[in-house]
């Protein structure tokens, strides 16, 4: 009995907790901006006008009411309605100290933005709705707790049974669909997704860079830089299983090498494109195996942290005064020049675009031969259990190099292609955020798959781009998005499938049969 | 079809590696040798009075380090997880020190209300600090196992370091955001100001130690040690070191494993609060990005001593901050470099002594 009450307000208590954190971060303004430029109207100053904020704190309790009735599981409405409103009461009444504390400041003319950055004002008064601040304060907790009934009331209205029978003959089709499509032959299924997936990527990367703007083409691009990175990273982390955290170090000897080699400064070779390319691959796959040969023996996060170490080091001195007069300093290398093919010029990023497509469509090419082939196998064995894997005979040092040198060559040539449709790589670039990025998004995408890395590259290089909007808020949302992520999905957006592989008796298992009968 | 496994274990490259390891090792040293030589004895750039400053600097970083290692090392022990937002959690340290003493300078006490309450009780607010420091920092680190690290226990090994990469991006993001990303100084006490110190004479200049080191120094001390008592001495530590070694077992004998991680979580946070409160009085920098780079090099700290060992966290965390004062000066290289001397040392080390200085202890069977 006493749960039934206690829930709802702890839960409230934690959407209060969450409100004022919001409040203080100034998400709310964000929000209610957003909303009153749905509605079509114009938000001159930065503070929208109060019913959008006051909006916001509705959404909020709604939320709050459907999670704790959720939470609650009450058959009849009115339980639902009561969880709803107690948690909109808790959360409200957090809300209200908050409003006391913070129109107390008001009233005082207290000015505390230089501790708490959001907290003019203007904005005070914009949380109070305008109205003195007990009274606003007041009006915040009414606000929640009635949002919070009405967030119950929704829960159990379509809990109820009649929205019930309602939605029982489509989770019926849906449920049948999906039976048989698993009842599809495997083979033929895969091969139907496939040419599918191919063709509509063929036709995307065929007709849509023509019409994008030069912008969205840029961030298209940089996805598909991404999605090598990440095809790459899945090479050493997702099939062989090793942890690489510094992994951009691969990347940034790719790109310098371009650099280097086709800038006016510090050098001034212009060996022209595709030497160059063809060297930072090279160069990358090397720079792999040399941190390899000696760290072989290093396995799990020990292997982490020397890599993210190595990142560092190529990072730091990359920037320090002492490569200066090779690398350009902190101020990197500017004025590199593009590929020519044929005696074309590549200068528009459409033109990249189509180069970093075929790239890609060749990293997702090498990557899948790779996986289905003998090495592959042998990753995978090293992934699962080295010892054994050893035992069985698989030369674990030679395959772990072989992974870690692929993996870079493929982080050379995204590099190599980076530094030149930019016209510029400086050693900022190359931080361990990017390194976490790329590790975060194969496994936000689902480890070791292509379509998972492709999703996972729009996911967290693309989204980013189109959530502009965010602006300040981008890292956070994007934090707080992967814990929510790996909370809901660890294996990722798209699962891999453990790979089957038949052993010779299996395979001819009539045959193996027969010979136990003799 | 008859495929013949090779049984054979061909080790060409295991045997490549035979020999390249002691080759690595002997050029490093004979490198380390000729700069050491070059700088000592016959360049002589620095005289002992900077090798003093140099090493006093070190160890009072090192004890920082050390105090923030140890959180990682107590999380791995257990859960075989980086603990990636720890240095965030310094972080929030370091912002509850800044927000205190600038809270306390602006009470004013005394006869004519012009003395500021950190100056008029600079111990009382000193110990005011801490306790809020490591209580936030204690609290954070709560809080961050049971949203962001409890339920993905069961997950596979990279699951949670993601989930707490991304906490780390959150915590920093939510730090910038609410207070701004502006530096800022920590208004200290005048008894432990800044610059102060035990000033002495070598070699005709005069050497600094000064008081914020000195405290930082011995504080970082005694807490390690007590840590090290209790991880010892106590029932609690005895429950701590029976679910590092088996959890399942571990709650057969009647251990609340939950209970004691999330107490891992609460001392582990707890120290680097106290790190942080420390970073902020004798390195005054705080702003939200404080926590990253002594977060990376506690672990480097960490993983140098032996992941899961506390001796080696300690040991590690003072090593590696000599090294990284001592080091460029030493070696003869630039000073922008000393990040770089900090993890080629760890790579040394790792190729040389794959499970760190001093072993691993509590982790035997990991990866």
């Amino acid at each position: 009995m006493k749960k039934t009450y206690f829930q709802p307000i702890q839960i409230g208590f934690i959407f209060g907790a969450v409100n004022v954190f919001l409040v203080l971060i100034g998400f709310n303004a964000m929000v209610a901006s957003l909303l009153a430029k749905a509605l079509g109207e114009q938000v001159l100053t930065a503070l929208p006008p109060f019913p959008y904020l006051a909006a916001f704190t509705i959404l909020l309790g709604l939320w709050c009411g459907i999670a704790a009735a959720r939470k609650s599981s009450r058959a009849r409405i009115a339980g639902n309605v009561l969880a709803g409103w107690l948690s909109g009461l808790a959360a409200g009444s957090v809300t209200f100290v908050f409003c006391v504390g913070i129109g107390w400041l008001l009233s005082n003319k207290i000015d505390i933005r230089n501790y708490l950055t959001v907290l003019s004002f203007d904005f005070i008064n914009g949380v109070l709705m305008g109205l003195p601040p007990l009274v606003g304060a007041l009006a915040n907790l009414g606000i929640l707790a009635a949002a919070g009934a009405v967030g119950g009331l929704l829960y159990g209205f379509i809990q109820s049974s009649k929205v019930k029978q309602i939605n029982q003959p489509i989770l019926a089709l849906t449920c049948s669909t999906t039976e048989k499509l698993k009842r599809l032959d495997h083979g033929r299924r895969r091969l139907a997704f496939q040419i599918l997936g191919v063709a509509i990527a063929g036709a995307v990367v065929i007709f849509l860079p023509l019409n994008w703007g030069s912008y969205w083409n840029y961030v298209a691009g940089t996805v598909g830089l991404y999605v090598i990175l990440g095809l790459g990273l899945n090479l050493i982390v997702g099939l062989s299983g090793q942890l690489v955290l510094g992994y951009i170090a691969f990347f940034a000897i790719g790109a310098y090498t371009m650099a280097l080699l086709n800038s006016p400064l510090p050098y001034n070779l212009m060996w022209g494109f595709w030497p160059a390319l063809v060297l930072g691959v090279i160069f990358a796959a090397l720079a792999g195996l040399l941190l390899g040969l000696p760290l072989m023996r290093l396995r799990g996060d020990y292997l982490a942290i020397v890599t993210l170490g190595f990142g560092e080091i190529i990072r730091i001195l990359l920037k320090s005064d002492v490569l200066t007069d090779f690398s350009g300093g902190p101020r990197g290398i500017q004025n590199i020049s593009g590929p020519t093919l044929f005696g074309r010029p590549f200068n528009s990023d459409i033109d990249f675009m189509y180069l970093i497509a075929i790239s890609v469509a060749l990293a997702a090419f090498v990557y899948n031969r790779l996986q289905h082939s003998r090495p592959g196998r042998a990753w995978l064995s090293i992934r699962e259990d080295e010892t054994a894997a050893r035992a069985c005979g698989v030369n674990t040092t030679r395959y772990k190099l072989l992974a870690l040198a692929l993996g870079a060559a493929f982080a050379g040539l995204a590099g190599a292609i980076y530094a030149s449709r930019n016209q510029f790589t400086g050693p900022e670039e190359h931080s361990l955020m990017a390194s976490i990025n790329v590790l975060s998004l194969i496994i936000v995408g689902g480890l070791g798959n292509i379509p998972g890395t492709i999703l996972g590259a729009f996911a967290l290089k693309g989204l980013p781009e189109i959530l502009r909007e965010f602006s300040n808020y981008r890292l956070l949302t994007f934090g707080a998005l992967l814990v929510v992520m790996m909370l809901s999905r660890p294996e990722g957006l798209i699962p891999s499938k453990r790979p089957k592989y038949k052993t010779p008796q299996e395979a001819d298992g009539r045959n193996a049969e027969e010979k136990n009968v003799s | 079809m008859n495929e013949t496994l090779p049984i054979s274990i061909a080790r060409k490259g295991a045997n490549v590696l035979k020999y390249l390891r002691p080759v690595f090792g002997a050029v490093i040293l004979i490198f380390i040798i000729y700069r050491l030589i070059q700088t000592l004895l016959i360049q002589e750039i620095f005289g002992p009075e900077t090798w003093t400053r140099l090493v006093i600097a070190g160890m009072i970083i090192g004890s920082v380090y050390a105090l923030i290692a140890i959180g990682y090392t107590l999380v791995y022990g257990i859960l075989f997880m980086i603990n990636f937002a720890h240095g965030e959690v310094m972080m929030l340290g370091a912002y509850t020190c800044f927000f205190v003493f600038e809270a306390l300078k602006n009470i004013k006490v005394g006869a004519d209300h012009s003395l500021a309450f950190s100056n008029a009780y600079p111990v009382i607010s000193i110990i005011i600090a801490f306790i809020l420091g490591m209580s936030v920092s204690a609290l954070t680190g709560f809080l961050l196992e049971k949203v962001a690290y409890r339920p993905l226990r069961q997950a596979p090994r990279l699951v949670p370091l993601i989930s707490a990469i991304g906490a780390s991006i959150f915590l920093q993001n939510a730090a910038q955001l609410l207070f701004s990303p502006q530096l800022r100084d920590v208004a200290n006490p005048q008894i432990l100001a800044r610059g102060s110190g035990w000033k002495f004479l070598i070699n005709g200049s005069s050497v600094t130690i000064p008081y914020t080191g000195v405290f930082t120094f011995l504080l970082s001390l005694i807490l390690l040690v007590s840590l090290y008592l209790i991880v010892q001495k106590t029932k609690f530590g005895r429950a701590m070191r029976a679910v590092a070694l088996d959890k399942k077992t571990a709650s057969l004998m009647g251990i609340d494993v939950d209970k004691t991680i999330s107490l891992t979580f609460l001392i582990s946070g707890a120290l680097a609060g106290a790190a942080g409160v420390m970073w902020g009085l004798h390195n005054s920098m705080v702003y939200y990005f404080t926590g990253f780079v002594p977060g990376i090099k506690a672990f480097t700290a960490a993983v140098l001593g032996g992941i899961g060992n506390l001796p080696g966290a300690m040991l590690g965390g003072l090593f590696l901050g000599i090294i990284e004062s001592v080091g460029p000066a030493a070696l003869g290289i630039d000073f922008q470099l000393k990040d770089v001397i900090a993890f080629l040392l760890l790579i040394v080390v790792l190729t040389f002594r794959p499970s760190g200085l001093l072993g691993e202890v509590l982790a035997k069977e990991k990866v």
